[in-house]
């Protein structure tokens, strides 16, 4: 297990998850390097193709990180999304990629801590599922 | 009034002319669209007809579609033009139009949909090789079960053979259409339509529902079997690879797809069209990328995009030219996002799209 390090893509929203991210580091909280993130304006503006994409190139994991129902910035932006992930996890988990690769969590902006926790728990639940299915396979 | 029965004189087509006709002669309609040979072949194609002598070539039973009627009937239903349309057209048609008229794709107003109960088609090779052995293919194909396993795949998996939504249903199941069909009112502009051109009330015959059982307790036991092959066989991604391994993108799926709705897919657009810089960074990464790329990618994306509106009519399957079984992969995915989203595509035009819908907890908890 020790050579495998996965590769976590997280999209975040400006306003909430990003701003936690933000906090985290200001505070010094550290979480795994395994992260890459994405900040976008809204959860609301991820399409189902940058999740189809993010895991036809290989990454291990996409982890979604919007406001809580209720406080996002454009009303329901954060809600579209859930409905989307959930549309998505349910293709490819159909296609061998377990559904705890794809995980959607509500973090607000005050929420440094919450961040850091999601960050470690989801690599942490990443790694001890391995890699990929992508990894095996060449992506036609 | 909700039940007619036509009596057809060994000849169940002159049986439906003679009813397109007769809303024609009495003005209840301006324009009747539907399944009529050319005369260059013998494959009907959809065709709008507004004169009654016209009406000679249509033949809505012939067990074969070259493709789904609803792209056609919904450009004709593309907007209110304030005439009386009357469509008639498969269930897999009808339900398709549904999913388009809530779209806002087309406007289901000022029409008059007729839908046929509908015992599947041939692939189109296969109707007009069949037609050589049997001139009267259509006859012969209500009473004999064997032509009815020339079918399609996708056809013989269908439990949705019944129109709903409709208007008028024109009935097969527990007739002998070379004797008669039946013809059923499903809403007031139906029993209305049925009085206006002089239909007489009549029972239904006595085997009709005992028919439709047995159709659907085969095709359940087809659609079971298609199901679990189709997860089988693309039950990983090295599977899936396999599955699509012919594919050529060349997209013939997305077009002959009817709930494939977007007016511009992104699949033509400059987000696929990757510059040589693009090719030759995924080549370094991978050692080696297959040209054209980004095919899995295409039909995950096709999946994640109409899967909740599929209507499992097969013609992604007809128009392969890799013929991979598009069709049973999109089924079984189907089936699963419409079960998670508690939605049937044409169940209902006032049903919302389960992706407008985002407000309920449902069905998707976060995290």
């Amino acid at each position: 297990m020790s050579a495998y390090e996965p590769k976590i893509i997280v999209m975040v929203c400006n306003w909430c998850t990003y701003t936690a991210a933000d906090l985290a580091g200001t505070s010094r909280l550290a979480y795994p390097a395994n992260v890459r993130l994405v900040r976008l304006m809204c959860t609301g503006m991820i399409d189902v193709k940058y999740i189809l994409k993010a895991f036809l190139d290989g990454a291990d994991g996409v982890f979604i990180g919007g406001c809580h129902p209720g406080d996002c910035h454009y009303l329901n932006g954060n809600l579209k999304a859930r409905k989307r992930v959930a549309g998505v996890r349910k293709i490819v988990e159909q296609f061998g990629f377990e559904p705890e690769r794809l995980r959607l969590q509500w973090i607000g902006a005050s929420e440094g801590p919450e961040f850091q926790k999601n960050m470690t728990d989801f690599v942490e639940a990443v790694t001890a599922l391995g890699p990929s299915p992508v990894h095996d396979a060449m992506v036609l | 009034m909700t039940y007619a029965v036509l009596k057809t004189d060994g000849n169940p087509q002159a049986a439906i002319r003679s009813v397109l006709r007769g809303l024609l002669s009495a003005k209840l309609v301006d324009a009747v669209m539907v399944a009529a040979r050319t005369p260059y072949s013998a494959l009907p194609m959809p065709a709008l007809c507004s004169d009654p002598a016209k009406l000679e070539a249509a033949d809505p039973l012939a067990p074969v579609a070259p493709f789904n009627a609803a792209r056609q009937a919904a450009s004709l239903l593309r907007h209110d033009s304030g005439r009386r349309v009357a469509v008639v057209l498969r269930p897999c048609e009808v339900r398709a139009l549904v999913e388009l008229a809530k779209l806002r794709q087309c406007t289901l107003e000022n029409s008059i949909l007729i839908g046929i109960e509908c015992l599947g088609r041939m692939e189109n090779s296969v109707y007009l090789e069949t037609l050589k052995e049997v001139p009267d293919l259509t006859i012969a194909f209500y009473q004999s079960s064997g032509y009815q396993d020339r079918v399609t795949t996708a056809c013989q998996a269908c439990l949705a053979f019944q129109p709903a939504t409709v208007d008028l249903a024109i009935r097969l199941l527990g007739h002998d259409p070379a004797d008669s069909i039946g013809l059923e009112a499903l809403t007031d502009k139906g029993r209305s339509l049925l009085g206006a051109i002089g239909m007489t009330p009549a029972q239904p015959p006595d085997g009709r529902e005992a028919a439709a059982a047995v159709t659907l307790e085969r095709r359940r036991q087809r659609r079971a079997a298609l199901l679990r092959d189709a997860g089988d066989q693309t039950g990983s991604m090295v599977k899936l690879q396999e599955y699509f391994a012919t594919c050529l993108n060349c997209y013939n799926c997305r077009v002959a797809c009817p709930v494939c709705y977007c007016k511009e897919c992104v699949f033509g657009t400059d987000v696929f069209a990757h510059p040589p810089e693009v090719l030759l960074r995924r080549a370094a990464k991978r050692g080696v990328v297959k040209l054209p790329t980004d095919t899995t990618m295409f039909h995950l994306t096709r999946m994640a995009h109409m899967s909740h509106a599929c209507v499992a009519c097969g013609h992604c399957t007809s128009v392969c030219p890799s013929h991979i079984p598009v069709a049973d992969v999109f089924i079984k995915v189907a089936a699963e996002t419409q079960a998670l989203f508690h939605y049937e595509p044409g169940r209902d035009v006032n049903e919302p799209i389960p992706l407008l819908v985002f407000e309920d907890e449902r069905e998707e908890k976060a995290g």
